[in-house]
């Protein structure tokens, strides 16, 4: 057993201690916020200390690959520019700063150990961690709409563990392990349609793990939720909760069920069809633009699944395993875009009190920096160059293309039309509406770091996707 | 493996018909005879066991009592796992107490924090 392997977790947790302590014991509030960014550094610099590493640990449930690590990146990266952008927005719930930054790097953490387990009763333990710390963020407003999102949230996401539960026990029941390799074993004894019983627990794993996707038919909360939770928290469930449960199903579907990627490939294929156009389509009718990103979110997630559908594991040791590294490539540049758009969407509506597609009309010459920064995000939702959406789009279409799965990508270019009619609608208000005030609409330098570094991601991953491109096919490498 | 489960299908056809065949033997014994028919109150009433209630089962509890509930699960956890570590501390030398210290560690973390918000003050 290897503690040194589990050194990011360890010191996230403790971090996590030390902001719960430091609330008790100070009186200036604001340190909590500065303490809670820097101190991810300490994680992060374990995680980059490790990288290169290909170990398992605690009888094989902990295991440490770039897989793992790359993700153990990118959750701290995203944590790290939300509460960034919380530390003016904390002024809303004064009183509770210190369990609310407390909450937010253990909901990190249950995402670090979701990317790095190989084991189901862990996979569920680090799920629920996320989950459980999510439910509490999204009602910290304490108003009707945020705690009717909090209840929403805990509800339906109580009702989706016992889904996935269900799901394990099955794989449990007819595999006889919890433990990936086992079941990857066990199942390639036999097929998947000899046994009717396995098919119906890998649904339920896909309708478990769909829930923190938001892939249709499980993104009922996603709308509510959304519009009720704290902006930073919707930043947060639509970057980090999403990602982590795509990680998730990347390593419990490519590892433990690839023999069988044939049957589950096509659910996803379907399911992405669906979400892309649901999303795409109820986004156009939105006026509220958290709603709107919250259905934006549930296609991206649509497009995110083509990689999922688009398996090259059919010839073991083939390099061009183009799908799951489309996957991830397009996480990483999706996770920079929207959180610029949600961080622009704080830093503006934080001043307007208000965040209706309307208000926002004329916000070009009362802020024009923040106009510039939210238009250059959603250019880079709806995929035009030359931002990083572009660069991930096609590199998950032609994945898509290379697979054979034309009839998918036909349907998600006709999305990306669709999509860009309700993109462009906010910009257009922003840029050509009369402004409703003459007031300038100021924000924080935090937030404008943030924002600023989120921006130059955006452009720098669209013009120069080399680097992360190298790094996403290292970190899916290990995958068969 | 599928084959195991047909001990679950025996299991719960005995069960059920096991219900079902207590729910049959008093209309059995009327209709053939062997049991009069002689009502009274007390018999017809309906079975419970224990007491009758006596007010109703509305009554509004402290809400203090809640945070005290909560309290409580933190402590009975921190038994719970301490009954198994007391058993194997000789196997696990050294590095079980340290381990367990890391456990109260983070416990106690808890404990100070609803301390200091006040919970255990009884206003």
């Amino acid at each position: 057993m290897n503690l040194y392997l589990l050194a990011p977790e360890i010191s996230l947790c403790a971090l996590a201690l030390v902001v719960i302590l430091l609330d008790l014991f100070i009186g200036r509030k604001w340190i909590l916020g500065a303490v809670s960014i820097a101190g991810l550094i300490v994680p992060a610099a374990f995680t980059i200390a490790l990288w290169g590493t290909n170990e398992t640990s605690f009888n094989g449930m902990l295991v440490v690959d770039q897989f793992s690590l790359f993700f153990n990146l990118f959750f701290l990266v995203s944590t790290a520019l939300v509460l960034l952008s919380s530390t003016e927005y904390a002024s809303k719930f004064a009183a509770f700063r210190g369990e609310y930054y407390a909450l937010v790097l253990l909901a990190a953490m249950g995402m670090m150990l979701m990317a790095s387990t190989r084991e189901l009763i862990s996979i569920y333990i680090a799920l629920e961690l996320t989950g459980i710390s999510l439910y509490a963020l999204t009602g910290f407003l304490k108003d009707p709409k945020s705690s009717e999102a909090g209840l929403k949230y805990l509800l339906l996401g109580a009702v989706a563990s016992a889904v996935l539960l269900y799901g394990m026990a099955l794989v449990f029941g007819l595999t006889g392990t919890t433990h990936l390799e086992g079941i990857k074993a066990a199942i390639s004894a036999e097929g998947l349609l000899a046994s009717p019983a396995l098919l119906m627990g890998i649904v339920l794993l896909v309708a478990g793990f769909g829930f923190k996707i938001a892939t249709v038919p499980f993104q009922m909360w996603v709308p509510d939720v959304y519009e009720g939770a704290p902006t930073p928290i919707t930043a947060y469930l639509s970057v980090a909760s999403k990602a982590a449960g795509f990680a998730v199903i990347l390593r419990v579907f490519y590892e433990a069920l690839g023999p069988v990627s044939l049957d589950w490939s096509i659910i996803f294929a379907v399911l992405a069809a669906i979400t892309m156009t649901l999303g795409n389509v109820v986004a156009i009718w939105q006026t509220n633009i958290k709603r709107m990103l919250g259905y934006s979110s549930i296609a991206q997630a649509g497009y995110l699944m083509i990689g999922l559908a688009t398996v090259s594991a059919l010839e073991p040791g083939a390099i061009g395993s183009s799908g799951p590294s489309a996957l991830v490539f397009f996480l990483a540049c999706y996770a920079l875009t929207n959180l610029g758009a949600f961080i622009a969407i704080i830093a503006i509506s934080n001043k307007i009190d208000s965040d209706e597609i309307s208000d926002y009309s004329g916000m070009a010459r009362r802020a024009p920096l923040l106009s510039l920064a939210l238009a250059l995000c959603l250019i880079s939702l709806i995929g035009i160059p030359p931002t990083a959406g572009f660069m991930a789009k096609i590199y998950i279409f032609s994945a898509a293309v290379d697979y054979g799965l034309i009839w998918l990508v036909i349907v998600a270019v006709i999305n990306t039309v669709i999509s860009a009619y309700y993109y462009l609608r906010v910009i257009r208000v922003m840029f050509l509406g009369a402004p409703l005030s003459e007031e300038r609409v100021p924000s924080s330098g935090a937030l404008r770091a943030a924002l600023s570094f989120a921006c130059l991601g955006v452009l720098v991953l669209g013009i120069y996707p080399w680097v992360l491109l190298r790094i996403a096919e290292a970190a899916v490498r290990m995958f068969p | 493996m599928l084959g195991n489960f047909g001990y679950i299908g025996i299991f719960l056809i005995s069960a059920l018909g096991f219900a079902i065949f207590m729910v049959l033997i008093p209309p059995i014994l009327r209709r053939s005879g062997i049991v009069p028919k002689k009502p009274n109150p007390t018999k017809s009433s309906t079975y419970e066991c224990g007491m009758e209630t006596v007010g109703k089962s509305w009554v509004q509890f402290n809400f203090r009592y809640y945070f005290f509930a909560l309290l409580f699960v933190i402590f009975d956890i921190q038994v719970v796992f301490l009954y198994p570590w007391a058993v194997a501390f000789k196997q696990l030398k050294l590095f079980g107490l340290l381990e367990m210290l890391a456990f109260f560690l983070i416990l106690v973390v808890g404990f100070i924090y609803a301390w200091r918000k006040g919970v255990l003050e009884w206003k």
